[in-house]
């Protein structure tokens, strides 16, 4: 699925210069399930936090009380650093890789939903950011096997990214499709091919990089998570040419009034994610990310550390489980294939309790 | 437990699953239920751990359309969770599939019956197209049957989206039969139309009972296709000689449809006719199709609930081969994880596809058992 990339779909929100939404958008999973206020974005990511804090410290306190009383965790706004510079990571591999916008684009969308369910102190960045580009390679149908992927990139080895392949997913929601603002600026770069009299000395070409650029600064910011694409869009497109995006605009306006064409609460909108941009639009300062990533090693979840023993601990209990419920539910179909099963009686052949155990799922 | 998984845990106990149902290239399917209302599903389970390159595309592309896709003539995905390293598509129940229908000879098909199919088949598209999806493996096998007679466009393990026009894709898609001749010439700018190709031959199937242009290989794809529409001229198809693939397999003169459909409408071939026009750009949209004279004429299509279905319900459908992962001689319990020699499941090659259903192969408990 893609962003709107017709005029049509470019033009969105309560708050578009034009009144008709877009259904496509509106029924998607992004939609739907993918956008926050920066409120409820601050508020998911403090109880994330809290709630992997407390956690780890009882893990610590378990192993040996006392013992977590000096591990310094991160809070939520460090956890956040973290992933912004792993964010950074994403557009350099794909360089490296030259995949198209699409897949840089999915992965960073991927990298920080993935953040929005998990936490750092779980599951470092570096491999989730690894798997999440490797999955994004997929989703958008730009495949590479998974050996061209990790012999290409130093010191990773093939587990690395398929270990976390599916919780990658899962904590997507298996949700894949992804709109985004380059494709909207696209749709509103075709737009206005079609307008006419515009100054002699614009150069339009020019303005639409100089937007892309600011869009792919968007995608260090939360701005995606907040805004839709063609909002994001429009607001690069103004800073690169206010006049550009006001005449687009206009165009998309029923009364065509060029003096007033955009709503005052659109402004707003556009302020906003003008100043997320042009604030925040960057990889996050080097010194400061060493400092949490090195505060990080101490306050990790042991239970993910693979080998210790409170990961021991966790694969033994989650056996025990499973092996638990096997049992039950083939001591089920004994009883159910047993006396009691037939009201009439008559047995069940051999054959048919041979099929009826076969066509049971082995899993669960 | 994380949240992520206890979330996963919550979604996995709404469902129940039953028996096995069928079995596909990368999945088996089982009967399943809602466990609150009982409500009928089916549990389409995709195996992860098998795949060196992890998730596999087809379950990829599957969950990720269908994930979008929420309209009457496309199949409803309900939920999806993961069990072990198992994926688990939960899809509404389906009883049975347009080809099925076709070929139980005890049904009695009427031109509105057909006329209603055909509406269906055009919404699902249309509402794909019109999300920029192309379903790239329509077929009657992949038209599924609810019990109310709705029609749902299934199986999206082939379904890409048409982001860039004009991007390259890979001609290697849709089953033979239906494959449009520029797929066949190795084109790899493709559009919406190739699928419209296809739902002119399944339009064609509807009307004949069996199918249209069964190609015994590619190159004789072309030929049977040519047989029945004549070779295309450079007029009828201009540029087709320089297409990548592009050989010359022979002149043959164009008939008209009429000769073959003898009972049809006039407005019936002029549609069919529209579906299956050689130069891609000029086939008809999935839109324009639902506008079609075709749709408004008389007779009206016929109410999904009056539509023809398979008479015998038992079993709905087939079971291909038993999955073996029972081990019989085991002291403890009969079900077990799988065993490290279970048996393969059997990987269909596009020609398998062509000559029909794999052949059941069952095992024999019987013996063994102790
Ligand atoms: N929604 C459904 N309701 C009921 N039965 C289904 C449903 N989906 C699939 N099945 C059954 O499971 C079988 C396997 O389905 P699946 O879609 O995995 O593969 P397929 O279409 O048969 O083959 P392929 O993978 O080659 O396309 C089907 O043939 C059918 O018998
Ligand atoms: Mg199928």
């Amino acid at each position: 699925m893609i962003a709107g990339n017709t005029s049509k779909d470019s033009a969105e929100a309560d708050n578009s210069p034009v009144k008709k939404k877009n259904p496509l958008y509106e029924a998607s999973t992004q939609y739907r399930n993918w956008r926050y206020s920066p409120e409820r974005l601050e508020a998911v990511r403090t109880q994330l936090n809290a709630a992997a804090v407390a956690k780890i410290r009882n893990t610590f306190e378990a192993d040996e009380p006392g013992s977590s009383a000096n591990v310094a965790f991160l809070s939520a706004s460090e956890e956040h650093l973290l992933v912004k510079l792993y964010v950074s990571k994403i557009p350099q591999l794909c360089g490296h890789f030259h995949f198209p916008e699409e897949v840089e684009a999915t992965a960073i969308t991927y990298l920080k939903r993935f953040y929005l369910k998990n936490t750092v102190m779980d599951w470092h960045p570096k491999n989730v950011m690894l798997t999440t580009l490797f999955l994004a390679t997929k989703t958008t149908n730009n495949p590479i096997s998974l050996e061209a992927y990790t012999s290409n990139i130093p010191k990773t080895s093939a587990s690395d990214v398929l270990d976390l392949e599916f919780l990658v997913a899962q904590s997507l929601g298996f949700e894949f499709a992804v709109w985004h603002a380059h494709r909207a600026l696209w749709g509103i770069w075709l737009d206005l091919q079609s307008l006419t009299d515009l100054p002699e000395d614009l150069r339009p070409q020019d303005i639409y990089e100089i937007a892309l650029k600011h869009v792919r600064a968007s995608r260090f910011t939360d701005a995606e998570l907040i805004y839709t694409p063609s909002q994001i869009a429009l607001t690069c497109l103004s800073i690169a040419s206010p006049l550009l995006s006001q005449r687009w605009a206009a165009s998309k306006t029923a009364s065509s009034s060029i003096s007033e064409p955009l709503s005052e609460l659109l402004k707003d909108t556009l302020g906003a994610i003008n100043a997320m941009v042009t604030q925040n639009g960057h990889p996050p300062d080097i010194e400061s990310v060493r400092e949490v990533d090195r505060r990080l090693k101490l306050c990790k979840n042991p239970e993910k550390v693979v080998g210790s023993k409170a990961y021991l601990a966790r694969i033994a209990e989650e056996e025990r489980l499973s092996e638990r419920k096997r049992n039950k539910k083939a001591e089920d179909v004994r009883r159910a294939l047993g006396e009691g099963a037939d009201p009439f009686g008559s047995d069940l052949s051999d054959k048919e309790q041979a099929k009826r155990l076969a066509e049971l799922d082995d899993d669960d | 437990m994380d949240a992520v998984e206890k979330a996963n845990a919550e979604r996995q106990k709404r469902w129940a699953k039953d028996q096995k149902v069928g079995e596909g290239t990368y999945a088996v399917v089982y009967r399943g239920r809602e466990a609150v209302n009982q409500r009928k599903v089916a549990i389409k389970k995709i195996k992860v751990g098998q795949f060196k390159d992890g998730l596999d595309m087809s379950a990829i592309r599957e969950v990720k359309y269908l994930r979008e896709l929420h309209h009457q003539n496309i199949i409803e995905l309900l939920d999806v969770f993961s069990s072990k390293t198992n994926l688990n598509l939960v899809l509404e129940f389906l009883d049975s599939d347009l080809e099925m229908i076709i070929k139980d000879r005890t049904l009695v098909f009427l031109p509105a019956d057909i006329k209603s199919w055909m509406a269906m088949t055009f919404r699902g598209l249309e509402f794909c197209h019109r999300n920029f999806v192309l379903h790239r493996d329509l077929k009657p096998n992949n038209l599924l049957i609810a019990s109310d007679g709705q029609l749902k466009i299934a199986d999206f393990g082939l379904a890409r989206d048409f982001a860039d026009p004009g991007y390259k894709m890979t001609c290697q898609v849709i089953t033979r039969w239906y494959r449009p001749p520029e797929l066949l010439y190795g084109s790899r700018y493709y559009s919406t139309a190739v699928d419209v190709w296809s739902v002119g031959c399944i339009f064609a199937e509807l009307m004949l009972r069996t199918p249209y242009l069964p190609g015994e290989t590619d190159m004789d794809q072309l030929k049977t296709i040519f047989r029945a529409l004549g070779t295309p001229t450079e007029e009828d198809w201009p540029g087709h000689t320089k297409l990548p693939d592009y050989v010359p397999v022979g002149q043959f003169p164009r008939t008209p449809l009429r000769d073959l459909f003898t009972a049809a409408t006039a407005d019936a071939l002029n549609l069919l006719g529209k579906c299956l026009i050689y130069e891609p750009r000029k086939r008809i949209s999935a839109r324009d199709a639902l506008h079609h004279p075709y749709f408004f004429a008389l007779p009206y299509p016929s109410h999904p609930s009056k539509l023809p279905k398979v008479s015998t319900q038992t079993p709905s459908r087939p079971l291909e081969e038993v999955d073996g992962n029972v081990d019989m001689n085991a002291s403890g319990p009969g079900v077990k994880a799988a065993a490290p020699n279970r048996l393969k499941r059997k990987l269909t090659s596009p020609g398998d596809e062509l000559s029909g259903r794999p052949l059941a192969r069952r095992l024999d408990f019987t013996q063994k058992r102790v």
